[in-house]
Formats: structure tokens, sequence, C-alpha cells
């Protein structure tokens, strides 16, 4: 019988904000993990990405992207810490953006791989949406992932859950 | 084994589980599966003791084109949301957005009629569907395929009430869903 999704631990931010959201000893029996975000970052606009850390570090990162900002599709591809789409604050208030990240094999001896699906929200024409396909070129189990605002703070309510996956075989 | 350390620099309100983590926390709430065509498929008195709703949607339309699935909260008709789409149809990617909306959609997820077997698909998850602090954002990935033409869909939408979710009212954008067409609701524990 299958395990579907067992809550590891869940977050939600309290008054003053956060400069980041770290989940570590993260155990390492379980097959895949997925991590939902309920967040916003205090930044002056209206798009707000959030950056992943991941068992604390940033290097050997490689994305690809498809992006609409409810006008046009375009895509890209980068080497930083970006993950997703978020929430600037220059959105409608109370707005929060709904972000998922799949990690398969997350304890393998291979590279990790990850998805991304991200949007925001605006009650205007102009609001962002990500799909990623990421990679950490390291061998290395995670351990530890940290969720971070590209500038300023993740704004109170913001939620993150981790869940483990877990195939009885 | 558990998690045996949370950081959250300086946060209040955390949550920290030391509880097993062998529980399940993805559990069925309800099912409609469509033995005929039927206009609407709703799911009233949604539990409020979960986190997460999740919604997977598996529909064909009666009509002879792809119909979006629509669906509005607890009974609010009044343009109160907003909807923005990416997709993808196999000969370009396109995006758009509209607030002040009347409905939240998934592009053209069902799959018309002249296809007979053919359904889509989408899954939909509404994020801390019960919190009154927040206005109500879901994300939808989903499209269809017919060997003739089909979209690959992230959708998004948003309704503007900080009111916890107790009902969703599911419809096509024109005629009805048809026969065997499923829509389930999960709840992920808080």
């Amino acid at each position: 019988m299958a395990f579907t999704y067992s809550k590891l631990a869940s977050t939600t931010v309290g008054a003053g904000g956060t400069s980041a959201i770290t989940f570590s000893n993260i155990p390492q029996n379980y097959t895949d993990l997925v991590l939902k975000i309920s967040g916003r970052i205090s930044i002056a606009q209206i798009y707000g990405a959030f950056w992943l850390n991941i068992n604390g570090t940033t290097t050997n990162r490689t994305y690809r992207y498809l992006e609409g900002n409810g006008a046009s599709a375009s895509s890209g591809s980068g080497t930083n810490t970006n993950i997703s789409t978020g929430e600037g604050n220059s959105n409608t208030a109370n707005t929060f953006a709904n972000v998922e990240l799949y990690f398969p094999n997350y304890t393998s001896s291979n590279y990790k791989s990850w998805s991304t699906d991200s949007v925001g929200e605006n009650n205007a024409t102009t609001s962002y949406m990500d799909m990623y396909a990421s990679l950490w070129s390291n061998v290395a189990a995670i351990s530890q992932l940290s969720i971070l605002p590209e500038s300023g703070t993740i704004l109170q309510y913001s939620t993150a859950t981790l869940y483990g996956i877990r195939v009885e075989l | 084994m558990s998690i045996t350390r949370l950081t959250t620099n300086g946060l209040t309100g955390t949550k920290y589980d030391t509880v097993s983590a062998d529980n399940y926390y993805m559990e069925p709430i309800a099912t409609t599966l469509l033995a005929s065509s039927q206009a609407t498929i709703s799911f009233t008195n949604i539990p409020q003791n979960y986190k997460h709703l999740q919604v997977r949607a598996f529909g064909k339309s009666t009509t002879t084109s792809d119909q979006d699935l629509r669906w509005q909260y607890n009974g609010d008709t009044s343009a109160s949301y907003s909807i923005h789409y990416l997709l993808g149809n196999g000969s370009g990617a396109f995006a758009a957005g509209a607030a002040n909306n009347t409905l939240i959609r998934a592009n053209s997820t069902l799959v018309r009629s002249t296809y007979t077997s053919v359904y889509g698909a989408v899954v939909i998850d509404i994020l801390d569907y019960a919190n009154p602090y927040k206005n109500k954002t879901s994300r939808h990935l989903g499209g269809s395929e017919n060997n003739t033409s089909g979209q690959i869909i992230l959708d998004s939408g948003c309704w503007y009430n900080t009111a916890p979710i107790t009902s969703i009212l599911f419809y096509p954008s024109s005629g009805n869903f048809d026969t065997y067409s499923r829509i389930s609701l999960y709840g992920l524990k808080a």
C-alpha cells in the first residue's frame, strides 16, 4: 500500500514576517518530497520570486522555465536560485501565491531534479505564473530546504508545508 | 522518523510536528462519477478541518467543441474572481488574464463529444482554503489531447473573499458534463 502525503512539517509566518523558512534534518526514509507554499513577499512589485537553498547551498543550480504574465508567454533559463514566481506586495491585498515543488528520489545518489508549478494572482490583467524544471548537480541527499524571498521578507500568514511520499514495494 | 529541527528565523505561530511521520494526510472527501450527462457537479458542506484541498477532474463535454471547466465558491456569482492562464496548443504558447470575473476556469479541459472515449484531465490545488486572512488562490494543471488537437494548461484563479470555502459548484462553459465525467475532492490535513 502506498503512503501518500505524509506531512513532515508545516509553518505559518507570524507578525513581522520572516527572512526565510527552513526545513532541516529532513527524514531520509521517503521516496519523494512535495513542498506546498502559499506565500507573499514584501517587495513592492507584482512579480516577487521565491528562492530556494538546498542543504545550505546555492551553487551547481540550473533551470528552465515557461512563464505567463497575463498577456504573453515566454521561456528562458538560468543558473541562480529562482524556483518560482511568488506574490509581490503590489498585488491585490490578502492574496497569496500558490506554489508546488516536487522532488522525486531526493535521497538518491544521482543529481537532483525537481519540478515547480507556481502562480501568483492579482485582480488585474497582469499576474505571473511559471513552470520550472530545475537541477541541482550534486549527488548528496537533500536534507535541508530553505525558502527565501528574492528581496525583503516573507509576509505574515504565508504558509509552507513539506510532505513525504513513500512507495511501499 | 520525525524532523528533529525546524528553524524559522524568528517566526511566531510555527507548528512543529513531533508525531510519527507515517500518517495519511491526503484523504478523499467526495467523488461524483456521472452515469449520465449532467449540467453541474457540486460539493457542499466541505469539512473545515483540512489545510488544503485538491480537486481531480476527468471530464468530457456534450457539445461539439472543447469546453472550459468552470466553478464558483460558496454560491458567489458576483464579479469577485480573477483568472489567468498559460497554455500551449502544439503550435504556440499563449497567456492572458482577466479581472473582476464571475467565475474561475480551467481552459478547454472538457473534451468535445466528437471524440468518443476521450476525456480531459486537470488537477486543481486550493491552498489554505479555510484561512480567514487570505483570498483563495487556486492553481490548475491539466489539458486535453484528442489525436487531432489539444492543449496543455497552467491556469490560476482567485476568489477575492477571505471566507472559508464551504462549497464548490462546477459546470461546463457550454452544454453538460458527459457520461463518466468524474470530479473528486481530496483534503490534505493540517
